[in-house]
């Protein structure tokens, strides 16, 4: 089987930071975790926006 | 609050939580949620103890009894058994946001018993069905504004809607025939209804305490008998009224004779009929009560299957008596005296002793409300699953199963009973519904509509619609959409959209509310009251001796109560009203009608009382007790009321208005002076208002759902009516004001144009944006989503999470997500499709209970709409208008304090559409902003000695401008100071939601039809605009035979097919193919018509693809098209 998790483990491991919309508390998920929050069990989980720099053309 | 104010501006508090919330938004949700209430609280259990035990016998010869018993509905929460959840709650804004069902639990028991022995009990859970929001099922119910903030909802929330799959739904409110009182109708549509049926009847529907409905009709036979129709399973069947009169209760013949004739002995004709009527029962050999009982039984038998078959005819025709035939009665008697009321009443009407009522008249009418109509449903849903169960018990006691009543038994039956958890959210999602009775409704789709969040008008004016029903929609006759007189202050009169719903989707004004169930303890006294205020109470089984012709009889809720002698009538309502408004012994919610005794004909004269649920009724100030009192529809047209006190007539007006704005709805109370409009503006102001761009909500980030449009720089209009402040609407501004200049200047604002400064446009003139959003569901549980790490370029736009970084910039073709599929075993990279450029707004994942649902999450976009030429927008007076150009500012004209308009409109607008009120608007705003001040725009503050025009004139003057607002302008192009004086000032602009990014269509070649090769229609795909026949003719009328062919057939469906010139078909030609070497590519083509046998006439020509379709397809049914051509 070509399982993600042995080959590439380097993105998969990466975890995300998410918000919990209950708790505001921040979560790191992982790709294959359940989308839960450890504090309150919430179920909606908010991406962070990113700390990236965006550029658009001034236009 | 008599002025509105800017205090908002300056108040240091705002947008911190009142205490309490908004009594007048409240009121658009409370109809919605107490019948609901209602249901939770009392209706339910009702509906259940109403449902006909399942009886039926299994081949053992057991006779088994089914009920369902004690059901009860809960909260939404948290499944048993997941675990780490902090709060058990669910509340409405997870539902919208995971696109859930806002639903609860909804226990029972089911109960049974073998062969009439001990009952038995199971409990059992029925599923989860949706629960409105703020109902006392909803944990927001109760909640201050504080607490719904936190609960990510708006501090007004009233509620009202259901949550299906992440959509606020909401049952209509229909208008229906009010319940409990026989309407005099004349419908042509009866004459068919059987031989010598007549156009005349009288209809009632009953609505019973679980509020099921059936409608029973007394149809006048020209031979002078009445048949009484009811309906069963949709079917309707026609009984002699005498059969069913004699069914109810064992009286005598000269009783009944008497009873019907009472009040009438003077009336020949009608105690003929009478006479008759009777003597045919004779004929027929039914004599007595039984008699009757046991040949109505014998003949419904049949048809009412429900019935267990060792029923006795006398049992089944009590079974028709009860669950058909006037279901608001319980007791016979009282069934027998209201049959010979409407009997009475359908001679008096046959005869034209009164008028017909008709039932398009709002008088007649109430609502039929979101609750109650959710009972019906589930009450038969119920029904349904007692059969469904009874079938299983029927099953497994056939098959080696066997069925022995034990618990079980019963328990494995039940298994593959089901629930009722999908029907109900389907009839919600959906809105139409599947019922084998029908309801008593007349439409089985449409019952649900989503209310659309488009700005605050938008949706709050959903919640006060009601709609006539959309079998009206349908018909030719514009009866049932007149507007008539009785509507006054129940049904506004302006907010009615214009087209296929004119009339029949109407809302409700401002002041109109709608009844609730009332309290039970108190109906109970209210003959006991009227009997003490000197009404003669009905006693059955013996003659009266009363007068019964000089007497009133009074019904109380379609039950005849009494007799009230006529001299005594006026004084006796009088008291009622007094005991009305003081609430204590009857309720105040009580409909007092008396319909007069007349020399002319008129309405049916009596004495009614209502007080049921679903009533629309209005407060008016009783001049006698000095009290607001609420009076209904039909209470209406018998009492005096005034507008004002100049108006009152001593010993004649009863009652004054509370305000002069109370026949207006919601929207047109925030309609600018709608009393100087030409009255068709004000409607379409109402459309309009609702079509704009504004502020649709606050709580922006748990927003998931539909598109939501969002005006970005919006302001709080200078010149706004009192009900603007009222109902806070300064939280959800929907507007902008604008510099207006009424001139006719570039030439580029022709037929409703108009033209935009573009530097004001630069500062952020009306910017908008729309955010949409987009769930994903993964394919499979074990997908995931997360970047592809094989393809580095990925990382440009999307996280190691598989989605766009936030803030990004999506364009068409770019990775909007990325996730590994375990269908496939590989990642899969889904690209963003959309011409337009998106933002990304948020991204959320998701998660259910449930422990095998796939992956789920939504992105959310935003797209900036900022005002480009093609985009719509409309003052407040029903003046709409397409932006044609962005003008330089420096060319636009200019005032002499250097002013430069935001927008330019043409004058060439108000002659004939007449909407004073946007001139009188231009000189309020322009004096607002000289002064600092608002005005006031509700109507009726002006009148002819006191006009608009002159106050603002004159604060205008006071301001140092000219009086009628006008100004010298000079012209932007070469600095001239213009002859003209030019009308200048502040207007608030509303953007309209309809721009031409959605709608731009353009097409040289694409996809086409596979059938016919033609271009596909539709925006979405690529496709064309029509080119039809009309356009044809213009182009053909133009002589442009080049363009025609261009558009017709090379931009079509352009073909090339051989034709034989010699026996001019398109069907003998084909090409022969010769090999001539075994190898592929050595093969010789020949064209040969296989019609001739040689190939020497066929030559290829050019046709339209769908001409040779058409030939192939006449082909088909022998008829060959025979073509001449001429050698070229």
């Amino acid at each position: 089987m070509s399982d993600p998790s042995t080959k590439d483990s380097a993105t998969t491991k990466t975890p995300m930071v998410y918000i919990c919309g209950e708790c505001h508390s921040e979560n790191e998920i992982r790709p294959r975790d359940p989308i839960r929050c450890r504090e309150c069990g919430y179920r909606i989980m908010y991406k962070k926006r990113t700390k990236r720099l965006i550029v658009f053309d001034a236009r | 609050m008599d002025t509105p104010s800017l205090r908002n501006l300056t108040n240091l508090k705002y947008g911190v939580p009142a205490k309490e919330q908004n009594f007048i938004l409240q009121q658009l949700g409370a109809p919605h949620v107490s019948s609901f209430n209602y249901m939770v609280n009392k209706g339910l259990n009702d509906a259940v103890s109403e449902l006909f035990p399942v009886e039926f016998t299994i081949p053992s010869g057991e006779r088994i009894s089914l009920r369902i018993e004690d059901v009860s509905l809960n909260h939404p929460t948290v499944p048993l058994g997941v675990v780490g959840v902090k709060t058990q709650q669910i509340f409405p804004a997870e539902c919208r946001q995971r696109n859930a069902t806002y639903s609860g639990k909804l226990n029972g028991k089911v109960s049974w018993s073998v062969n009439d022995g001990p009952r038995l009990y199971i409990n059992q859970d029925f599923g989860n069905i949706p629960i409105m929001v703020k109902s006392n099922r909803c944990h927001l119910n109760e909640m201050t504004p504080k607490q719904l903030v936190a609960h990510n909802e708006h501090e007004q929330e009233w509620g009202g809607y259901f949550i299906i799959k992440g959509h606020e739904k909401l049952i209509r409110m229909l208008l229906m025939t009010r319940r409990n009182y026989p309407v005099a109708i004349k419908r042509g549509g009866w004459k068919g209804r059987g031989e010598l049926f007549s156009d005349i009847g009288v209809q009632i529907r009953c609505v019973n305490n679980s509020q099921t409905s059936v409608t029973n009709t007394l149809h006048f036979v020209t031979d002078g008998t009445v048949k009484l129709m009811f309906a069963h399973l949709k079917l309707l069947y026609y009984v002699p009224v005498m059969m069913i009169l004699k069914a109810t209760c064992d009286y005598t013949d000269q009783y009944i004779y008497k009873k019907l004739i009472e009040g009438f002995e003077d009336d020949s004709y009608y105690s003929d009929c009478i006479q008759n009527m009777m003597r045919n029962l004779h004929m027929e050999g039914l004599h007595s009560h039984a008699d009757c009982k046991g040949y109505l039984g014998k003949m419904f038998r049949v048809k009412f299957i429900e019935c267990p078959e060792w029923f006795t005819e006398v049992e089944v025709t009590d079974y028709v008596l009860k669950s058909c035939i006037l279901i608001h009665l319980k007791s016979m008697k009282d069934k027998f005296n209201m049959l010979v009321f409407m009997i009475q009443k359908l001679f008096a009407y046959a005869q034209d002793n009164c008028k017909t009522e008709g039932a398009d008249a709002v008088m007649v009418q109430e609502l039929l409300l979101g609750g109650n109509l959710y009972l019906q449903v589930l009450k038969e849903r119920l029904q349904t699953w007692l059969n469904y169960l009874r079938l299983n018990i029927l099953k497994n006691a056939k098959s080696g199963v066997g069925f022995s009543g034990t618990e079980k038994d019963m328990a494995r039956s039940i298994k593959f009973t089901g629930g009722i958890e999908s029907i109900m959210e389907k009839f919600l999602a959906t809105g139409s519904i599947n019922s084998p009775s029908g309801l008593g409704l007349m439409q089985d789709s449409g019952l649900a509509i989503v209310a659309e969040n488009i700005n605050r008008m938008r949706y709050m004016s959903h919640f006060r619609a009601v709609h006539r029903g959309s079998f009206f929609q349908e018909m030719r006759t514009t009866e049932a959409r007149q507007l008539l007189p009785d509507a006054w202050g129940f049904i506004c009169p302006v907010h009615t959209p214009d087209g296929t719903p004119c009339g029949l989707l109407n809302h409700l004004t401002m002041n109109c509310i709608v009844t609730n169930m009332p309290d039970e303890d108190i109906l109970k006294n209210i003959p006991s009251t009227l009997t003490e205020l000197g009404m003669v109470p009905v006693k059955n089984s013996q003659v009266s001796t009363l007068r019964v012709k000089e007497y009133y009889v009074t019904q109380l809720d379609g039950k005849v109560i009494g007799y009230v002698h006529s001299d005594i009538a006026n004084k006796l309502v009088n008291k009622l009203r007094c005991l009305k408004i003081k609430g204590e012994e009857v309720p105040n919610t009580l409909e007092i009608v008396l319909v007069p005794k007349k020399d002319v004909a008129g309405q049916y004269p009596g004495l009614f009382l209502f007080t049921g649920p679903a009533r629309m009724m209005r407060p008016v100030y009783n001049l006698l007790y000095q009290e607001i009192e609420f009076v209904g529809t039909f209470e209406q047209i018998y009492l005096d009321i005034c507008v004002t006190p100049q108006e009152i007539y001593k010993g004649v007006t009863t009652h004054m208005e509370v305000d002069k704005n109370s026949f207006l709805s919601n929207l047109s109370l925030l309609i600018p002076m709608p009393d100087c409009n030409q009255s068709p503006r004000n409607m379409y102001q109402c459309q309009m208002g609702k079509q704009t761009m504004g502020t649709p909500c606050l709580n922006w980030n748990s927003q998931a759902g539909s598109k939501l449009y969002r005006l970005q720089t919006p302001a709080s209009p200078l010149f706004r009516p009192v009900h603007y402040d009222k109902i806070g609407l300064d939280e959800f501004p929907m507007g902008t004001n604008a510099i207006v200049a009424v001139i006719s200047y570039t030439g580029y604002d022709m037929e409703d144009a108009m033209i935009i400064n573009k530097s004001s446009y630069e500062r952020g003139f009306c910017h908008g944006s729309i955010y949409k959003s987009e769930l994903i569901e993964l394919d499979d549980v074990n997908s995931y989503f997360c970047r592809d790490p094989s393809i580095p370029e990925l990382a440009d736009t999307l996280d190691a999470d598989g989605f766009p970084y936030i803030g990004k910039l999506l364009s068409k073709g770019d990775p909007l997500y990325c996730y590994y599929s375990a269908d496939g075993s590989k990642y899969e990279v889904r690209r963003f499709k959309d011409k337009e450029n998106y933002y990304v707004n948020s991204v959320r994942k998701y998660s259910t209970f449930s422990a095998r649902a796939k992956p789920t999450a939504s992105i959310t976009f935003r797209i900036t709409r900022n005002p480009t030429v093609g985009d719509k927008f409309a003052s407040r007076a029903g003046q709409k208008g397409i932006c044609s150009q962005k003008w330089p500012s420096e060319d636009l004209p200019f005032t002499e304090t250097g002013l430069v308009p935001d927008i330019v409109f043409n004058p060439h607008g108000f002659p004939s559409r007449m909407t004073i009120a946007m001139m009188i608007e231009i000189m309020a705003g322009k004096s607002a902003a000289l002064h600092g001040l608002v005005h006031d725009a509700s109507p009726f503050k002006f009148d002819e000695d006191n006009t608009a025009i002159d106050y603002f004139g004159r604060l205008l003057e006071a301001g140092g401008y000219n009086y009628y607002g006008t100004e010298t302008m000079y012209s932007g192009i070469d600095g001239r100071e213009m002859t003209v004086q030019i009308f200048f000032g502040i207007v608030h602009y509303q953007r309209l939601r309809h721009m031409v990014s959605d709608k731009w269509q353009v097409r040289s070649t694409g996809p086409t039809d596979i059938l016919t090769r033609q271009p596909v229609g539709g925006r979405k795909r690529g496709g064309g605009v029509r080119f039809g026949e009309m356009e044809r003719d213009s182009l053909i009328s133009h002589g442009t035979s080049f363009l025609l062919q261009d558009r017709l057939l090379h931009c079509s469906d352009r073909t090339t097919a051989l034709i034989c010139t010699s026996c001019g078909t398109l069907l003998g030609p084909m090409i022969m193919v010769t090999q001539i070497a075994d190898k592929p590519n050595m093969s010789e083509t020949k064209e040969m018509c296989r019609l001739c046998g040689h190939g020497d006439n066929v030559v290829e020509i050019q046709i339209p693809y769908i001409f040779k379709y058409f030939v192939t397809q006449l082909a088909s049914v022998n008829i060959n098209i025979k073509i001449s051509c001429n050698q070229t």
